[in-house]
């Protein structure tokens, strides 16, 4: 076990040597000038040359190449032309935010869309069964930008609910910082006012982000909960009088879990990729803005490290949820 | 076992693909809900073909402006309203069909033409090449396809084709996966090994024999695929890396909507439900054309 | 003493080709300590006689048209669920054909007997040797003493370590015992077995069978096994029924049934079983019988 974990983690290695130089070579290959953007239209040629001298520019691409990635290696991700900042320190700004807005749509998505497919298996072909498939279909076709707009307008502007937009009031001071998400950082310091607010603003964008995975979980979850249903096993604990809530929720969902735990990996990459867009909807100040923010100036030192940082959190999840293949199937075996 | 029927063959009035085609036609007309997606899809089509002479006010598309009829609410004039330059909505998304559609289409037949090409040649060939392309291909499927299209297209600058190719590029990989397996499969199938045995070459084998073979999951996910290309060319619009004003796109119409948001909320609606409603329909679509063609995954 | 009673019981299934009647009226007494066998071919109705008298076929797509079955003085087809998850595990306990299939693979074995026992317990805390007031604590510990005895009972060497494992972990003889067992360790007065041995191995078939018997015979308990195999019936039954179509043909004592058969089919049944005596050639089979001239 400790084995597998170990070799895949080395195997990471190359696939990220790998991306810095496909990430670099496109970047460069493409046309654009990021510094004359950065320096302004009414730029010398000399204030030109002189920045593209101190980000580098002027040396041949393998030379850039290798100092950008033994610079990696010390944490030192570039610069951003346009922020003048170090990108790893912008990173660490930014990636909580983007995380904490993730985790709580793949929350609510796992949250509501397993039960809702177990119960709909189970009540298949009933009004709760078409109902909420047919939300499903719509769910899943439904922008999250368009939603996200939907659901300001719903409860922020006409119900006055829940804020328009933002992580936390500007006039106000967030919670200290400990983990960087708002919600919890509030919780360890026990200000459940903090909390309320953290939680309040963070309700409608993670659920402009849920619903289109929700569905998608819930769709799979049900075929694959109707499929168990109809083995033996279950009809042997039926047989013996286990009740039809400890079968369902212990015995089928466990064996339904395996296919939909894959659907689950994949939606965290599609939730941290696609953050941008409802970063935009919701102003959150997080990595997807960022990263907007840096390819509209064409700074592609940012938008390299997002990428990496992206990617490697997407190979950690498909490791864990490899992982937990094992849990949810004894047959595996890591070799 | 009284009277001995002559042995015979019935004839066939088609052929055994054509009468698959048609069985399978069949099974798709009996779900209603893939009936719905198509009439959808082609109302879309038809929309978008027509939309340049059907629209009631040619010249907002344009780029005329009418100030002085700003953000009117929807009415009998203006059935989605007016948008910030007096300009007709129901004009402007209808003629924006045409952008969204293309863009889309163009997008997933550049991904099957690319990612078929490679993927075959991967599976085929084996070996070294397989390696290579499909670690190139691995490369691609773990960076997050929305942040590196938007890159390559504010990269490539704005216009329509550069926003197909860049979507393109993070579109190819799936496919080479899928037809990768697929070839895979199907090369050591009886039919192929026969082939070879008759002296067929490589590149007739894999055209001629495999790739006929291969078509129904290419075609189903290609199908599935059309509503997320869609979707994507919109986001693009929506982050502002794609098609510029005064070219409608509904995205970029949903864009513009946003900073006019909850007083002027008629103005988002129209192309959101636009984008929905595409996306929507060519799901529907794809799911009853996967429920057909490929059983397997049916579920 | 009489534990089951089925009088009259005629079920019919719905399908897309409308409804079909499937059991046309069976009458069948179980008491204590008699092993019925039912014998008939592949869809003649005996599994499905087995699922009713536990009520596990769902209505829809089955309908009860008449009949009853009394099982312990309980009308088990107006029964409450309540009332019937209280009889299954505890006083009615079953074991199915393949045992592949039938344990739960994702789960250890242990968790599985446990909660089986747990439920029998709750119904019945003398099962465990508790008394009604006991703690959950004691519940679990007395569960789990409970699945381990057993384990070993049905023959499983080291039962106390083996509890932890997976069903995949086992063979499939050793399987069909930890089924046995998981229907055994309730206490039932009436074990159904449906084809306990068609998917095992002839060697490890008797085995299992000598297994059910032993059981049987410690516990005076009722039994009816479902099988289309008459070596099986000679070998274990007391009783023996042979259905055709949905009918009890013929039904009694095993050996005034397989001695003196009165009814042509239970013969040409009979008849169908290769000896060592047959020639080669001439297996035969059962030939067209048709339904009607049965009736």
């Amino acid at each position: 076990m400790l084995y597998f974990i170990l070799r895949r983690l080395v195997l990471v290695v190359p696939i990220l040597i790998g991306l810095t130089l496909l990430l670099f070579v496109v970047a460069r290959l493409l046309p654009g000038d990021p510094v004359g953007l950065a320096a302004g239209p009414n730029a010398s040629a000399e204030t030109i040359a002189q920045l593209r001298q101190e980000f580098g520019f002027d040396q041949p691409l393998p030379i850039q190449y290798w100092t950008y990635v033994t610079g990696l290696l010390q944490g030192d991700w570039g610069t951003s032309v346009f922020t003048r900042r170090p990108v790893f320190e912008d990173i660490l700004t930014y990636l909580p935010a983007t995380l904490e807005l993730v985790f709580a749509a793949l929350l609510l998505a796992v949250v509501i869309g397993i039960p809702l497919g177990l119960l709909t298996a189970v009540y298949r072909n009933g009004a709760l069964d078409y109902a909420t498939r047919t939300l499903a279909l719509g769910g899943i076709a439904m922008p999250r930008f368009f939603l996200g707009l939907l659901l300001q307008l719903a409860f922020a502007a006409w119900l006055g609910w829940l804020p328009l937009s933002g992580r936390y009031p500007f006039i106000e001071m967030p919670p200290e910082t400990i983990t960087g998400f708002y919600t919890i950082d509030s919780l360890l310091a026990g200000d459940f006012y903090a909390l309320r607010v953290a939680i309040a603003h963070l309700v409608l964008p993670a659920f402009a982000m849920a619903l289109s995975p929700l569905a998608t979980i819930m769709r799979m979850m049900r075929a694959s909960t109707i499929e168990v249903l109809q083995q033996d096993y279950v009809m042997t604990e039926r047989a013996l009088g286990l009740s039809n809530r400890l079968i369902l929720f212990k015995y089928v969902l466990k064996n339904a879990m395996t296919s939909t735990l894959t659907v689950i990996g994949l939606y965290v990459s599609w939730l941290l990729g696609g953050t941008v867009l409802v970063e935009t909807v919701f102003d959150w100040p997080g990595l997807g803005l960022y990263a907007s923010q840096a390819i509209l100036t064409q700074d592609f030192m940012p938008v390299i490290g997002v990428t990496l940082v992206i990617a490697i959190i997407y190979l950690i999840t498909m490791l864990v949820v490899d992982l937990l293949y094992g849990v949810f199937n004894p047959k595996v075996r890591y070799a | 076992m009284t009277v001995q029927h002559p042995l015979t063959i019935p004839a066939r009035s088609q052929s055994a693909r054509m009468e698959n085609w048609s069985r399978a036609f069949y099974r798709f007309r009996q779900s209603w809900l893939s009936m719905i997606g198509l009439a959808i899809v082609i109302l879309l089509i038809v929309a978008a073909l027509l939309a340049p002479y059907i629209v009631p006010y040619p010249e907002h598309v344009g780029g005329v402006t009418n100030t002085a009829a700003r953000f009117q609410p929807p009415s009998a004039d203006a059935w989605f309203g007016t948008n910030e330059l007096g300009q007709d909505i129901f004009s402007l998304v209808l003629v924006g069909s045409q952008v969204s559609l293309f863009s889309g289409l163009a997008v997933v037949f550049i991904a099957v033409v690319v990612g078929t090409a490679i993927g075959a040649i991967a599976g085929y060939v084996g070996g070294w090449a397989d390696e290579t392309l499909m670690r190139v291909t691995d490369l691609f499927l773990t960076i997050p396809s929305l942040i590196l299209a938007m890159a390559v297209a504010a990269a490539l600058g704005t216009g329509v084709f550069n926003m197909i190719v860049a979507i393109s590029v993070t579109w190819w990989p799936a496919y080479a996966r899928l037809v990768r397996g697929e070839v895979i499969g199907k090369k050591e199938e009886q039919f192929v090994v026969a082939a070879r045995a008759l002296g067929a070459g490589p590149l007739r084998i894999l055209c001629r024999h495999i790739l006929p073979n291969i078509v129904s999951p290419v075609v189903v996910k290609a199908s599935l695929d059309m509503g997320f290309a869609i979707l994507t060319v919109a986001s693009l619009g929506f982050v502002g890396i794609g098609v510029k004003p005064p070219t409608p796109e509904w995205g970029t119409l949903l864009s513009t909507a946003r900073s006019y948001m909850p007083d002027y909320w008629w103005t988002a609606v129209a192309p959101g439900m636009a984008i929905f409603l595409a996306v929507f329909a060519f799901n529907l679509l794809g799911d009853g054309l996967r429920d057909i063609l490929d059983p397997k995954a049916r579920r | 003493m009489t534990l089951l009673k089925i009088s009259n019981l005629q079920l019919s299934m719905k399908s897309y080709e409308g409804e079909t009647p499937i059991l046309h009226g069976i009458d069948l007494t179980i008491k204590r300590g008699e092993v019925w066998g039912m014998v008939g071919e592949t869809g003649s109705g005996k599994s499905l006689t087995g699922l009713s008298i536990s009520r596990l076929i769902p209505t829809p797509p089955g309908r009860y048209l008449a009949g009853s079955i009394e099982f312990q003085g309980i009308d088990v087809l107006k029964a409450t669920d309540r009332e019937m998850r209280a009889l299954r595990g505890r006083h009615l306990g079953m074991i199915f054909q393949d045992p592949t299939t039938n344990l739960n693979p994702a789960f250890r074995i242990g968790t599985q007997l446990v909660d089986v026992a747990l439920h029998a317990g709750h119904a019945d805390p003398s099962v465990l040797g508790l008394s009604p007031g006991a703690s959950r604590r004691q519940f679990k510990d007395a569960a789990r003493q409970t699945a381990i005895d057993m384990l070993g009972k049905v023959g499983i060497p080291n039962a106390s370590e083996r509890i932890n494992d997976y069903p995949h972990q086992f063979s499939g003889g050793m399987r069909q015992r930890v089924l046995i067992a998981m229907a055994m360790i309730g206490k039932p007065d009436l074990l159904i077995a449906d084809e306990p041995t068609t998917a095992l191995d002839v060697s490890v078939q008797a085995q299992v069978l000598r297994l059910i018997h032993e059981l049987v015979a410690e516990r005076n308990i009722g039994v009816l096994l479902i099988t289309h195999n008459l070596g099986v019936v000679a070998q274990i039954c007391t009783h023996v029924a042979v259905m055709y179509c949905g009918r009890i043909l013929e039904a009694g004592a095993v050996h005034d049934v397989l001695k003196r058969p009165s009814h042509s089919y239970t013969r040409a049944l009979l008849d169908s079983v290769p000896t060592v005596h047959t020639k080669r050639g001439e297996l035969r089979g059962l030939g067209d019988l048709q339904p009607e001239a049965l009736a």
